[in-house]
């Protein structure tokens, strides 16, 4: 599994917030698509379909069902995001990696709570801005850092979002 | 000695006073809508919430996301609620600007009949100023006419739409054009010169934001940068005096002002008059503290802010301090670590404060729920 895409990601949708896009599209991968339903439903982004090279239509955004994945059109899939702005300002603005693909950092539950609280671990600074999350993959899936210490896992540390 | 246990039944008494259990009566209405399963429930949930937490528990917000005027919502005011026009019966369908003879029309007989109420004395005399003072319609009947007079056809003939003025504010066109009155009200408010104001340096400023000269005198004003700057020209070098101001009112705003001038007192007063001017309110939180970590940079110098815990104290260099003490911020934590420049640091300290995100608001924009644990915590009393 490797990260250089999570990289590319996190710098295209900091750009894409930055240009003002109400729909951009990512690599279509298995972490990146359950990252980014990790992140829809802490309410960074407005929607998150499976599709081709081409954005889905916009007015069929809900009910939209993708066309099943073959060999043929693997190579072309991508996944499509609806991004959010409120007050004239994104609510999706920063967005780096914590975990570097040279470099992995785990962390226990107790490591995310001091994290969680603000206080640093294990060289990761602590979540002090209001309304920063971060996003863990653990064995029971991509969680955000809260949740994690709620459920008492661990995991991997993706990224921090804000 | 029995003195807290009577004060606790004094205090459920009182509570028990505000939240009545169900009466026989009320417990019949609910028998008629809920199954005796969901009455169960009813009662169970009565029975599990205390009434002195109940009585205890509201509190008035005073914090970032209140609103900025004092409502539990149980009414409808026309003044601040909107859909107040969608609130008065249904719509006529077939409703339509009147043509232009309609309107002729229906302005012609609101004016005609108020000629018919008020009709001409019989010994009018155009050269006599009371009569022509007493002639109708007049110009407040032009006026009123733009109010009450119809504009729109429905059905059934002529219909009247709510007032264009924004409900609630009394139409008062008598003594609007009533010119004594104007001169009157004028006369009033001409005030007589203050003895620590004699050069009338605030009488502009005390206009334009509706402050007192005692407010403004109490303002936390400072200079905070000074030296020299020096402007090379073909004649030679022309030296001015720079002073940055800094201006609060230790209860959440604060203003930054710059001014130049070749007398440093010149540049001094200007200065501060210009911090006046631009102060803005800080968001804080709990009114101690900023909400969370902030960072400003302005060309080189990098500000970080950092809120802390009560009982903190203002822990920053010198420049910072000043700024947060005339805020009103009590807890705070800074860091300066490039550049030190002074005004940079005093300008990137504010943009830092002004640049805050206030949790409400990113609540809202990613649609949760948002819960200051704080104030639950303390039953909002903290």
């Amino acid at each position: 599994m490797s990260l250089v895409h999570l990289a590319n990601v996190c710098s295209h949708l900091q750009n894409a917030s930055k240009a003002r896009l109400g729909l951009t599209s990512i690599p279509s991968t298995n972490m990146l698509l359950t990252l980014s339903l990790a992140l829809q439903t802490s309410g960074f982004l407005s929607s998150v379909t499976r599709g081709g090279l081409t954005p889905p239509r916009l007015d069929t955004l809900s009910s939209y069902v993708p066309e099943p994945v073959t060999q043929e059109n693997v190579s072309t899939r991508r996944l499509w995001l609806g991004l959010k702005y409120y007050n004239n300002e994104a609510v999706l603005s920063e967005m780096s990696m914590i975990s570097k693909p040279t470099k992995r950092i785990w962390m226990d539950a107790d490591g995310l709570a001091r994290i969680v609280r603000g206080k640093e671990a294990g060289f990761v600074k602590g979540l002090t801005k209001p309304g920063e999350s971060m996003f863990v993959t653990t064995d029971k899936g991509i969680l955000e850092a809260r949740e994690c210490v709620e459920r008492r896992v661990g995991g991997m540390l993706l990224c921090r979002v804000l | 000695m029995g003195l807290i246990e009577k004060q606790n039944r004094e205090m459920k008494e009182r509570a028990r006073e505000n939240f009545k259990p169900y009466t026989e009566k009320e417990k019949a209405a609910l028998a008629a809508k809920y199954t005796p399963e969901q009455i169960a429930a009813i009662e169970a949930g009565e029975a599990a919430i205390d009434p002195v937490d109940m009585n205890e528990g509201g509190v008035i917000r005073s914090d970032w996301g209140t609103l900025d005027y004092l409502d539990d919502f149980s009414t409808m005011r026309t003044m601040v609620d909107r859909n107040y026009f969608n609130q008065d019966g249904p719509k006529d369908p077939n409703a339509r600007m009147m043509t232009e003879q309609e309107s002729m029309e229906a302005n012609h007989d609101f004016l005609k009949k108020i000629y018919e109420e008020n009709p001409l004395p019989e010994d009018y005399n155009p050269e006599n100023e009371e009569h022509v003072a007493k002639l109708r319609p007049n110009r407040k009947d032009l006026l009123r006419s733009f109010d009450e007079v119809p504009s729109s056809m429905g059905t059934h003939g002529p219909i009247k739409e709510p007032s264009l003025m924004a409900p609630g504010i009394p139409i008062d066109i008598e003594s609007e054009l009533d010119q004594s009155e104007v001169v009157k009200k004028k006369v009033e408010t001409q005030e007589e010169e203050d003895t620590r104001d004699p050069d009338g340096v605030y009488d502009r400023f005390r206009k334009q934001t509706g402050l007192t000269l005692d407010e403004i005198l109490k303002l936390n004003c400072k200079i905070l940068v000074q030296h020299n700057v020096t402007n090379q020209t073909r004649l030679g070098k022309i030296q001015s005096v720079y002073a940055l101001a800094i201006s609060g009112d230790g209860d959440g705003r604060l203003g930054i002002g710059e001014a130049k001038g070749q007398e440093p007192l010149d540049a001094m007063n200007n200065a501060k008059m210009q911090a006046m001017k631009s102060m803005q309110p800080i968001p804080r939180y709990e009114e101690r503290t900023i909400f969370g970590d902030v960072e400003g940079k302005v060309s080189a110098v990098k500000v970080q802010l950092m809120s802390r815990p009560p009982g903190f104290g203002l822990r920053c260099q010198h420049l910072i301090f000043e700024m947060a003490r005339a805020a009103g911020l009590q807890d705070l934590a800074a860091r300066v670590p490039r550049s030190r420049n002074k005004m940079n640091t005093v300008k990137a300290a504010y943009q830092a404060l002004m640049k805050q995100r206030i949790p409400d608001q990113i609540a809202r924009g990613r649609g949760k729920k948002l819960v200051d644990v704080r104030k639950v915590y303390y039953g909002g009393r903290n």
